[in-house]
């Protein structure tokens, strides 16, 4: 197969997901019990994170996995908890934009984000919350490097 | 030459189906992007096979399963799932799906099993 194609293919698709997925978190955070925002957020997830393991993209599975597995909550649960929540769906979205960013400009998968995505998975062996804390400040940190390399020309 | 549609919301994912079942010389005959339009174009295409994901718009594969299997009960359909379906797999199995894939994809993995619901619907 050839996966320069699909690699070209996943990034288009993952772009015009994540900023579908970008919509309806500004639509959750007018109405936290918002389906079809719901449904879409978890959908999008679903999507890029069978596209990025395809193309063996672990750390943008991972991360991708972990939003998916939090928004199966909130659908079961109808709604999103609360504010704090819809930021942590936001720091996935944030992530995975950086993430794809970076495949763009670079052709590399960038590291992955394991405490993000137990953050984003709501798992019980998440890290405690400082580390959780310092996971989430580093992917800030990454983002904005993602954003510069991002506009950076490849020479 | 069985005739192949193939239902995915993922144009990635039709694209690298399509790639894998044309290669051993199946022969796509159409594509549905959700489930309305996969139950819509089974009535008009009627393929030999399906290959159904769970995951869509409009209409989530299982319904679609269904609404195939109410137009047809000997239809073939073969669901693409992802590692912690099971339940749903399950779910469109029980719905009539015939087999199932996993995602991401094995191209031996998706021939053969094609290949074996074919060989028990004749």
């Amino acid at each position: 197969m050839d996966m320069a194609k699909y690699r070209q293919v996943f990034i288009e698709e993952s772009t015009e997901h994540l900023a579908e997925m970008s919509s309806a978190l500004l639509k959750l955070e007018k109405n936290l019990a918002d389906g079809r925002a719901i449904d879409l957020v978890f959908r999008m997830a679903h999507s890029i994170k069978g596209m990025a393991a395809s193309l063996e993209y672990d750390s943008i599975t991972q991360v991708s996995h972990g939003l998916e597995d939090r928004m199966q909550e909130v659908r079961r649960a109808g709604r999103v908890a609360d504010s704090e929540e819809l930021g942590v769906l936001f720091r996935g979205l944030e992530c995975l934009e950086s993430m794809v960013a970076a495949v763009r400009a670079t052709g590399k998968v960038p590291p992955p984000e394991p405490a993000l995505a137990a953050v984003l998975a709501n798992r019980l062996d998440e890290p405690p919350p400082e580390v959780a804390s310092r996971a989430l400040e580093a992917t800030a940190v990454a983002q904005g490097a993602a954003k510069k390399k991002a506009l950076t020309p490849i020479l | 030459m069985a005739r192949i549609l193939v239902a995915d919301d993922a144009s990635f994912m039709r694209q690298m189906i399509r790639e894998i079942v044309e290669s051993e010389g199946f022969e796509v005959c159409g594509e549905a992007s959700d489930g309305v339009e996969a139950v819509d174009e089974f009535k008009r295409l009627q393929p030999d096979v399906v290959t159904m994901d769970i995951v869509m718009p409009r209409k989530s594969g299982i319904d679609a399963v269904r609404g195939i299997i109410a137009l047809d009960p000997g239809a073939c359909v073969v669901m693409c799932s992802a590692l912690g379906q099971e339940a749903l797999v399950t779910e469109a199995i029980q719905a009539g799906a015939k087999d199932f894939i996993v995602k991401p994809f094995k191209p031996d993995a998706v021939i053969e099993t094609i290949k074996k619901v074919l060989e028990k619907d004749v």
